[in-house]
């Protein structure tokens, strides 16, 4: 068997092992966020209007919602790598048959099957919320690209913070700093035509923004007026962002 | 550094910043040979392991590990060997049944031959009974036993063992040097730190001592104890007391050196090479003397005292 997908089937067994009631609680809160949220600002706002379409702020949010587990779930690759340092594991899995690179790519791959799961599992609990959706081809491809690229980009990311702390205390509090202003200061809880200049800036510098605006395009056929740069920036950033955290990973201290 | 060598370490020398762990080191260890690497704590050993298991670089010199440079083709390196480390290692939130399955499939055991394998080694380790229990519910013991039998499940031509015995019982202890030892019979190498001497002396063919990153002896550990050892004591106690010797055993030939009775025990002490030789003679300049011997000790030179007046003169020097 590859040696990617042996690591990929040994790191997801490991995390379904860890604690089954730890992946429940990752869908606590986008469930949270599209019940609560939804209902409570969908009563204050009766319809969305982004990209010309008017729509519930239901059906706006859900699928920003949805996207933003690809950032939490991507941030886990680095915990995961501080988990198999900690237990010891990690030099134990460098002196066997397998590369730096292969072992941060099983990484990335199970957060991002993760992150698929999750998404699914959200879709499905909140789908009798979402009439309204429609899902072309073109619109699979929008939705897989911001799955996948998202993913490498956010699993990237933890990676390279997690190869530049020293303790796993403080690659925790690095992911409380940086989560916030990713997830609030991004498309994903409102459209950007009608927000402050600087927070729209700010939201559009977000490779978030990406994920979330080319999520919508698939499953609502909401595109923005650039969406096609968002697509071709969240597939630069996030294979830049890989080489990066490949090529740091390669010269940690053991 | 010749070609009979599976693992060959030519000036090795391993830097952190300016601190040199390791420094000008070279040995080599042959086939199927149980190598023992002996140093005190913080002597080089486990950064020398960590070169040879090609988890760093070596700052300068020449590392081949079956064949294959540890710089050029760690892969390859680490396709064929084994590693006990001696941090503890385990997939806490498994099973001990688990953790054994995952490493052997980590390493393409067929699901057949994993758990064929799993109850060998279970049994082996003591480790039925834990089998279904997951890492926190191990004691420190069980853990290590688990790390061990872990890296037991692959198939592998060189094992490195850092320490592998720290945190098991006696027993246990004996059952893996044992089972170490049935291994290096059917073929495979062993590259074995430790700072316990009886077990370097108990497993090892040939040892090589570091201390402050430098190897200061590596030969046989027959030839270690005799070069650095205080050679063989044989001791003996009389039924008479108060007896002088010296006169009577200035015949005996083949005698290093000769102490008269330690005032705790009342027996004398003779150092010689040859004991086989001495032992007659000296029992017969003994009765010939009228003297009753009530007891006779043989103690051989240990690696022990081998390895301590090594590692003092360097301390000395230093």
């Amino acid at each position: 068997m590859n040696s990617i997908l042996k690591l990929l089937v040994r790191d997801i067994r490991g995390s379904f092992l860890m604690s089954p009631l730890f992946l429940a609680s990752m869908l606590v809160s986008p469930l949270i966020y599209i019940f609560v949220l939804g209902f409570a600002f969908g009563g204050a706002i009766p319809s969305v209007v982004a990209g010309g379409i008017s729509m519930s702020y239901i059906l706006f949010l859900a699928p920003g919602i949805i996207v933003s587990q690809f950032l939490t779930g991507g941030v886990y690759a680095g915990a995961s790598i501080w988990f198999d340092k900690r237990f010891g594991m990690f030099e134990q899995i460098l002196v066997g048959p397998f590369t730096k690179t292969q072992y941060i790519t099983s990484k990335i791959l199970s957060v991002a099957l993760q992150g698929l799961a999750m998404a699914f599992l959200v879709l499905l609990l909140t789908s009798p919320l979402l009439s309204g959706l429609s899902v072309s081809f073109l619109g699979i491809l929008y939705i897989v690209a911001a799955w996948m690229f998202g993913s490498l980009l956010f699993g990237s990311l933890s990676i390279i913070i997690s190869t530049a702390v020293k303790t796993d205390e403080v690659l925790n509090v690095v992911f409380n700093i940086i989560m916030p202003p990713l997830l609030f200061l991004s498309s994903v809880f409102y459209p950007l035509e009608n927000v402050p200049a600087l927070i729209r800036a700010l939201a559009l510098a977000n490779p978030l923004t990406y994920a979330a605006d080319m999520f919508r395009a698939g499953m609502l056929g909401l595109q923005t007026s650039y969406l096609s740069y968002e697509v071709l920036l969240l597939v630069v950033e996030s294979v830049s962002m890989f080489l990066l955290a490949v090529k740091r990973f390669k010269g940690i201290k053991i | 550094m010749t070609s009979d060598y599976v693992i060959s370490v030519d000036g090795l020398v391993r830097a952190y910043g300016e601190k040199v762990a390791v420094d000008g080191v070279s040995f080599g260890v042959r086939k199927g040979e149980i190598f023992g690497f002996l140093g005190p704590n913080g002597a080089g050993k486990t950064t020398t392991i960590k070169v040879l298991t090609t988890l760093i670089p070596p700052t300068h010199g020449k590392v081949t590990v079956l064949s294959y440079d540890v710089t050029d083709e760690p892969l390859k390196v680490r396709r064929r060997i084994g590693v006990v480390q001696q941090q503890p290692s385990l997939e806490m939130f498994m099973t001990v049944e688990q953790n054994l399955d995952s490493s052997g499939f980590l390493w393409d055991i067929s699901k057949e031959e994993r758990k064929k394998r799993i109850r060998f080694l279970s049994e082996l380790f003591g480790l039925g009974d834990c089998l279904k229990s997951k890492g926190p519910e191990l004691s420190i013991g069980q853990r290590r036993r688990v790390q061990v039998a872990r890296e037991l499940m692959h198939d592998m031509d060189i094992l490195f063992l850092d320490e592998p015995t720290l945190g098991l019982d006696p027993q246990m202890r004996r059952t893996l040097l044992d089972y170490v030892k049935k291994c290096a019979s059917e073929g495979l190498t062993v590259f074995f730190t430790t700072h316990i001497m009886e077990e370097a002396e108990y497993l090892c063919d040939r040892a090589a001592v570091i201390d402050h990153g430098k190897i200061l002896a590596c030969d046989t550990v027959e030839k270690l104890r005799s070069r650095f050892g205080t050679g063989t004591i044989i001791e003996f106690t009389l039924a008479e007391k108060e007896v002088s010797l010296k006169s009577a055993l200035m015949s005996v030939k083949g005698i290093n050196a000769f102490s008269e009775p330690q005032e705790e025990d009342g027996s004398f002490k003779i150092s010689a090479d040859d004991p086989s030789g001495v032992l007659p003679e000296l029992l017969h300049a003994l009765f010939t003397r009228g003297l009753h011997v009530t007891s006779v000790n043989v103690k051989e030179s240990s690696l022990e005292e081998a390895f301590l007046k090594l590692t003092s003169e360097r301390e000395a020097k230093a």
